[in-house]
Order: structure tokens, then sequence, then C-alpha cells
């Protein structure tokens, strides 16, 4: 059985055992502790603060590429199991119920985004890259806006084309009232988010229905246009996927900062005032 | 900043000459030593004429008795011309314990220097110290190995094998020079000793223009090398030295395809697959009789077998690898006969040779216990993907092989499937690379793998043909590719020579962010690529810093260890 499991699924039962073990660890510590409601309170305080330090730690390591700190996939694996550590010391902490006060009202709110904005990283990060792959070309980006700007102009160009040729100005209208609109700016933003292919086949399919108004030598050019559709898709949901994956980062280490600075006040008044 | 400050003169192949001690003197009486004696100077331009050559692209060196003056595995950019005295080269791999070389790591920054990045580092993407180029000494920091310290005691008792010696007048290490591959054999001073150390650049030039030069080198290759290459093959180990030197004079040398096989490559590079495979120089076919072994001197050859209409390729040879082998000892083993079950063809450009079945049968065979002996060829039809686990299916083959990724060391594949596009391996190896990025986080796709357009550290660097200066060359220690930035000097021959695309031209700046102008205002431009960060302790910051275990490097010789990264 063993022998059947690839890499990463044998380190994925590693690190759940190490998990679990450090749980139980903690959980025995709680029971020796259980004497005094105080001491329990600050032994999982400190440990949720030092755990929850550590896991910031993983942003400075990323500035330090070139200073030997273990890889940092190391340190991502460390991360995941470490937050989830981090979420169940939180409920012993917090013994499942909304704190008194309003200052820990909102370091158990703090708490809670950072975790939630965590697993939703995490989420997102094994789901989209191969999305992001399936769905079409690869692209950097960086570049995505540049040859958003530029397929606009393809299409322009082909419309032109289109008329001068044809003499006939279905697409051109076309274009006008809709097409316009959907080159020159990221669309169906929601929609990429959940994966869906909703908007881009409507539209598509409201193209091909124009065939039947159209000359023959018109269907060329409109058949030129539906690939150009389908590459400002990918455009869009190229953008849409990697930004979400490049800017979650921008929600969650701000959170986390927030999060240390808070828990810092909390843990000091609570000391002081006991 | 004053304009004077940053401009400087446009860099020339010979501003920075291989041997500052070298002069006209020097020149003069190599040049009264024949094979030198013998050139007709006349064959060479004005513009690199022969005394200029010997001149810049030269060095005399001196060696007491016992100093070790190559060491076998290490990579050369040089070759050696005995001079006076003469030189003992000890035969079969690792001859000559590690150790006793005194073969130390190649040299990373140290703990501070590590440490000053953090801060050190330039605002403005590839700055350069001007002093750099203005205090430019002969050679390089990684060009040459430094043996000057090591000295042999004891020979016998650290001889292995047996050993050579090659007297005055006579070449070594061209092989390893101009075949862009490591060392083969360890030489050292028999006595003391003078050569004349002569860098790749200027041998090639020696050897383009002088055929005197060329003819002496092959019949030295003929003489020395080929048994010593035998030796290392597996299954010729056991044979005595005079049945060696049998089968070495039975020996065939036979070169296919063009050795700047990149020109080609590229210009054919969109011709389909079917189509480019059957332009391949044939070397030996399927269904034909085996009638010799065929050993891999240089270059790679594609192993492929009918299928369909089509031929599937099954594997990829290159140096020290041998093809026929199974059929050979099928024949000599059983009553059937089996004719060769693959086709082999070389890709691009490949040295082989070829030792005669008769030859086989008579000499190695016989020497082969039963159980070694591969299992018998039984006739089955192969499926495309049939592959077992540890092996790479057909599909990634072809790939490889079609694109000519099989020449990477180093090869940088990406798991698309893994990869969150971050970025956080680009922005790494800026930190490392004077603020820009040393490879482009795209290239071809096959599946869920990317293979990145990043310096693979090839096999077969052919970037390194037409360089003038030899800036880009190998780390004498660790094979990687490398360019010396204080000797490129912006000619773009190495980047239009990759065929991989992965060398790009960077204007560089001052420290103040404007760029560097030569005499005539221009630009002045540098090489850069990926040097698998040799100097970084942490070694390639883009494994280091890929959070999702996308990104790694692959050896392309070592298939099994790639097909299991490929089935985690
Ligand atoms: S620059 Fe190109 S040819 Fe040279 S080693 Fe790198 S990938 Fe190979
Ligand atoms: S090995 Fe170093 S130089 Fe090469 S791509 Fe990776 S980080 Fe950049
Ligand atoms: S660091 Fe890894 S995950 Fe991020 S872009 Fe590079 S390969 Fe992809």
């Amino acid at each position: 059985m063993a022998s059947t499991l690839t890499f990463f699924s044998k380190r994925r039962l590693i690190n759940f055992g190490l998990l679990l073990s450090a749980v139980a660890a903690f959980w025995v510590l709680q029971e020796i502790y259980a004497n005094g409601i105080h001491a329990t309170a600050i032994l999982s305080g400190a440990t949720l603060f030092g755990t929850c330090l550590v896991l910031a730690l993983f942003n400075a390591r990323k500035k330090l590429p070139f200073i030997p700190l273990l890889k940092a996939s190391t340190w991502t694996q460390f991360h995941i199991y470490a937050g989830w550590f981090a979420v169940v010391v939180f409920f012993f902490h917090t013994g499942l119920r909304l704190p008194d006060g309003r200052f820990e009202i909102a370091l158990y709110i703090v708490f809670l985004a950072v975790a939630l904005s965590g697993v939703l990283g995490l989420i997102i990060s094994r789901i989209y890259p191969s999305r992001l792959r399936l769905y079409g070309e690869n692209l950097i980006y960086e570049r995505i806006p540049g040859l958003r700007q530029q397929l606009q102009t393809d299409v322009e160009k082909i419309i032109w084309k289109s008329v001068n040729e044809t003499k006939s100005f279905t697409l051109a209208r076309m274009y006008e009232s809709k097409l316009k609109d959907y080159f020159s700016t990221k669309k169906n933003t929601l929609l990429h988010l959940v994966g869906s292919e909703e908007a881009v086949n409507d539209l598509t399919e409201e193209l091909n229905q124009l065939q039947r108004y159209m000359v023959a030598s018109e269907r060329v050019f409109l058949a030129e246009i539906i690939e150009c559709v389908k590459a400002k898709d990918n455009l869009d949901m190229q953008a849409t996927c990697q930004g979400v994956l490049k800017y979650w980062l921008f929600i969650h280490i701000p959170l986390t900062f927030s999060l240390l600075l808070m828990g810092l006040l909390h843990g000091l008044m609570a000391l002081a005032f006991n | 900043m004053s304009e004077a400050l940053a401009t400087i003169s446009r860099p020339q192949r010979w501003d920075v000459p291989f041997e500052s001690e070298m002069g006209a003197e020097a020149v003069a009486r190599i040049l009264s030593i024949p094979p030198f004696s013998q050139i007709d100077a006349s064959r060479f331009p004005a513009s690199t004429s022969l005394p200029d050559i010997l001149l810049n692209d030269t060095g005399l060196r001196s060696f007491k008795k016992n100093q070790v003056i190559v060491r076998e595995g290490d990579y050369g950019n040089s070759a050696f011309f005995i001079i006076t005295g003469s030189v003992r080269a000890a035969l079969g791999k690792d001859a000559i314990p590690a150790e006793v070389l005194g073969r130390r790591q190649p040299e990373k920054k140290d703990f501070l220097s590590t440490l000053r990045q953090l801060w050190g580092n330039a605002r403005y993407p590839e700055v350069r110290s001007l002093r750099r180029y203005k205090d430019a000494k002969a050679g390089t920091e990684h060009e040459k190995v430094d043996t000057t310290a090591i000295f042999l005691h004891d020979i016998p008792s650290v001889l292995k094998g047996g050993t050579a010696v090659l007297t005055a007048g006579m070449f070594f290490g061209e092989i390893a020079a101009l075949s862009r591959t490591p060392r083969t054999a360890t030489i050292f001073a028999e006595e003391d000793c003078e050569l004349l150390e002569i860098r790749w650049q200027g041998l090639r030039e020696l050897r383009l223009r002088a055929p005197e030069i060329k003819q002496f080198i092959d019949t030295n290759y003929r003489k020395y090398s080929l048994e010593n290459h035998l030796r290392e093959t597996k299954y010729f180990k056991d044979l005595s030295p005079a049945e060696l030197k049998e089968v070495a004079n039975q020996t065939r040398f036979e070169t296919y395809g063009s050795f700047d096989w990149h020109s080609n490559y590229k210009k054919n590079r969109d011709v389909a697959p079917e189509e480019r495979i059957k332009e391949e120089p044939l070397i030996a076919e399927e269904g034909q009789y085996a009638n010799g072994l065929v050993l891999i001197r240089a270059g790679f050859a594609r192993m492929s077998q009918k299928y369909n209409q089509g031929e599937r390729t099954a594997s990829y040879l290159s140096r020290g690898q041998m093809f026929g082998f199974d059929e050979i000892a099928h024949n000599w083993n059983s009553k059937d006969s089996a004719p060769l079950q693959y086709t082999l063809r070389a890709l691009g450009y490949v040295d082989v040779l070829v030792v005669p079945t008769s030859v086989v049968e008579q000499y190695i065979l016989p020497k082969i216990p039963q159980s070694e002996f591969p299992p018998p060829i039984v006739a089955q039809i192969k499926q495309i993907n049939d592959r077992r686990d540890g092996e790479l299916s057909t599909d990634v083959v072809e790939f490889l092989v079609d694109n000519r990724f099989i020449n990477g060391r180093a090869t940088m594949v990406m798991d698309l499937d893994r990869c969150t596009r971050c970025d956080d391996c680009i922005r790494a190896c800026a930190s490392a690379h004077d603020n820009n990025p040393r490879f482009v986080r795209h290239g071809h796709q096959i599946g869920r793998y990317m293979i990145a357009n990043a310096c693979m550290h090839c096999l077969d660097p052919v970037c390194m043909i037409g360089c003038p200066t030899g800036a880009i060359h190998r780390n004498a220690l660790g094979g990687q590719v490398v360019i010396n930035d204080t000797t490129c000097i912006g000619c773009s021959t190495c980047a239009n020579s990759c065929p991989y695309n992965n060398i790009q031209m960077v204007e560089i700046r001052n420290e103040f962010g404007e760029h560097i102008l030569d005499q005539e205002s221009r630009p002045v431009t540098k090489a850069a690529k990926c040097d698998l960060c040799v100097e970084q302790v942490t070694g390639p910051a883009c494994i280091n810093a890929c959070p999702h275990d996308a990104l790694t490097r692959v050896d392309m010789q070592d298939t099994q260890t790639f097909a299991k990264w490929l089935q985690r």
C-alpha cells in the first residue's frame, strides 16, 4: 500500500500525523494545567500568539531567497499545517464562543478573517493552476493588458476589412453595439472566478445566430471574430484567476500584521489586568 | 553623473588576453617550434593573424615534477602543447582518488557577502561597476582550475590504473576543450616541463586554418584517447591491454550531422516532426543485421521504432551509451538471429565509434558471465505509452527529442497544475542577479509541464561555439555554463547560437541607473543568462523560492529521476 502512494500523498499523511500529534501534545499540556483557568488561558494564548508569529515569518523568508533557510515549499507545508494547528488552539483559547468586550470581538473577527483568507488562498492555489492551464494559452500576467489591446486592434481591422470587402454592415453593427465594449475591458470576472463559461458561450451563440443575416463572404469574417472572442475570454480568465492568485496575499498579509499587533495588545492587557 | 564616467570603450575580443605575460619574444619562440613552425601564416586573416592568436589566446606555463596539470572530471576550456619535458596521463576512470587531487567545491559567496545582498543590491537593473572593466586582468575567476598547489606524492600507490607518457611536441586536453566535455584523464608532470596553454577559441582557429595542426590532433586522439574511451565503457573493462589495443585498432570512427547543428535545427524547427525525422542522418536501421556495436562519443542520437505509418521514439542516447549490444549478444547466444530492433539516427551532430560485431564476439562476449547477458529478444508488439513506473512516456520522450531538450543538464521544468503564477521564482532570481531575472516563465509545454526559458547548462552548449573571447564558458568545477561579464564584448553570437533562446542581451547601467555608453554613444550590452546561482550558498534561488513544489531542474540524462518527478 505504502509503496503505491505518491510523494505528495505520503507527505500529506506525514504532515497530518504531525498535526494530530501537535494537537494531542497541546491538549495534554492543557489538561496538566487544567487546575487553573488562568494558566490554561495563558498557555493557549501564548501558544496561539507564538504560532501566529512563526506563521508570519514565512513572508520574511520570501524576501530572503538567497539565505539558506530551508526551501520555500517546506515553509509552505509548515505554514499550512501550523495554520490548522493555530485554528485548533484558537478554539481551545476562546472556548468556541464569542468573547466579551469590543476589542476582543474585533480580535476574534480578525483571526477568523486571517484563517479564512488563508484557507481560501490554499483552495484557489490548488484549483486555479490547472484551470488556467486547461482553459487556454498560458500567459504572463503583466503582458495581458497589452495583449488585450492588440486583440482589440486586430478585431477592428477584421471589421474594417469585412465592411470594405463585403459592403455589409452586420458585423460592424454588432461590434458597435456589443463587441467594442467586450474587447475594451476585462469582463465576466465573477463568472471566471467560479469557472463558468456561460458568458462566452452566450456571446458566441449570439454571433452564430447572426449568420443567417450575412452574405457568405461575411461569414468568413464572423468565424475570425468568434476566434477573437474566445481569445479575449481566455485573456479575461487568465487575468482574473492569476490576479486573484497574486493579490489574495494583499488581504492575508496585512490582516496577519493587524492580528499580531492586536494579539500582542490583548496579551499585554490580559497579563496586566489579571 | 558626468558622461565621461558612464562611458567605456566598446569591448573587443582581445581586450583581456588569456595571459598578460605573453610577449612578442615568446610568440617568436613558439613559432620556431614544429608544428607551429610549419604553419602557413598567410592562411590567417589580418584581423586574427597567427601571431595575434598566440599572443592573446595562449599562455606559457611551467610545471614541476609530479605537479597536476589537469584533473579528470574538470571542465576544460583550453588545451596544452608540450614545449619541453614530458607529462603522464593516469588512465581509467577515477585513476587517482579525488582527495589526492585536492578536488574542492565550487566557490560560493561567504556568509557576509550573502547577507550583503540584503542591502547591497543596486536599485536599477543590470548595474555594473565600471572599475570592474578598467581593472580587468587576464584570465577569469572561473575559466581556470587552480592546480598549482597540487602535487602527487608516492605515485605508484595512488595510481589505480595504467599510465601513458606524452612528450615534447604533443597536444593534450584538446578533446575536452573542443567538445565542451569534462577532462577524461588526470595529467601530471613527469618531470619539470614547459607547456603552452591554448584557450579553445585560439585552438579552433588553428585547427580551422592550419591543416597540420588538425592532422596532428586527430592522429593524437586515435593514438592516445581511444583506448582510454573504450576502457571506460561497460563490458570493455576486463580486456587485457593487448586485447584493448586490438579492439581499438579495429574500431571505426564515424561522424554524422554537422558540428554547428544549432543553425540547422533553428531553420527546421517548424517542419513537422515526422518529416524532420526523415532528415536526420541514419546510423543504423531497424530490421538490418547488427554489424557493429555503436558507442556514442559525443552528441545525441534518437532510438526509434516503426509504428504504423511513422516512427515512435523509444529513447535517446548520449555520450557513453551504446546501441546494438542486445542484438549482437542475442545472435551469439541463441540459435535464431534477431535483427536490430530500433533505428538509430543522429540528432544534430554525433560522433560514434563502431566496434565490428566479429570483434565484439571475439573479445567482449566471451568475458561476460551468462547472468549479465541481456534477456533474449522476443518479437513483441509494442504499444504507445506502454511504459512502466520510473520511465518517461512516449509523448514526453518525443517532446524532449523534438525540441532537443535532451541536451539539458539542469533544465527548468514547471508543473503548471501546481504553479500559482506567483512569480516568487522570478523575484528570487532577480534579487540574486543584478535585479534582472535570468529566465522567463514561459516556454514549450507538454500537458501540464512546461520547459521554461532558462539556460539548461547543456551537455553540448552550442552557445559557446562562436564566442570570440571565451567569455561564455563552463565553470571548471561544476560544469555550469557561465558568462564572464568582464570579457563579454556584447557581440550576441552566443544569444543567436543558443537553440533555446535562453540568453538575453542586456544594456548595462552605472550605479545611478544611467546606461553605460561606448565612445560612439551606443549603449554597451552584455550577454546575461542563468548561471545556476553558482555563487549562491542556497544553490538555484528559483527552486528554493518556489512555495508550491512546482519548479525543478532536471538532468535529461537521468530520465529515471525525471520520470519520478513527473509521477509524484
Ligand atoms: S545558453 Fe542555450 S545552448 Fe548554452 S547552455 Fe544555456 S540553454 Fe544550452
Ligand atoms: S538557477 Fe539562479 S540564475 Fe538560474 S534561473 Fe534559477 S535563480 Fe535564476
Ligand atoms: S515560484 Fe513556483 S509557483 Fe510561483 S511562479 Fe514560480 S514556479 Fe510558479
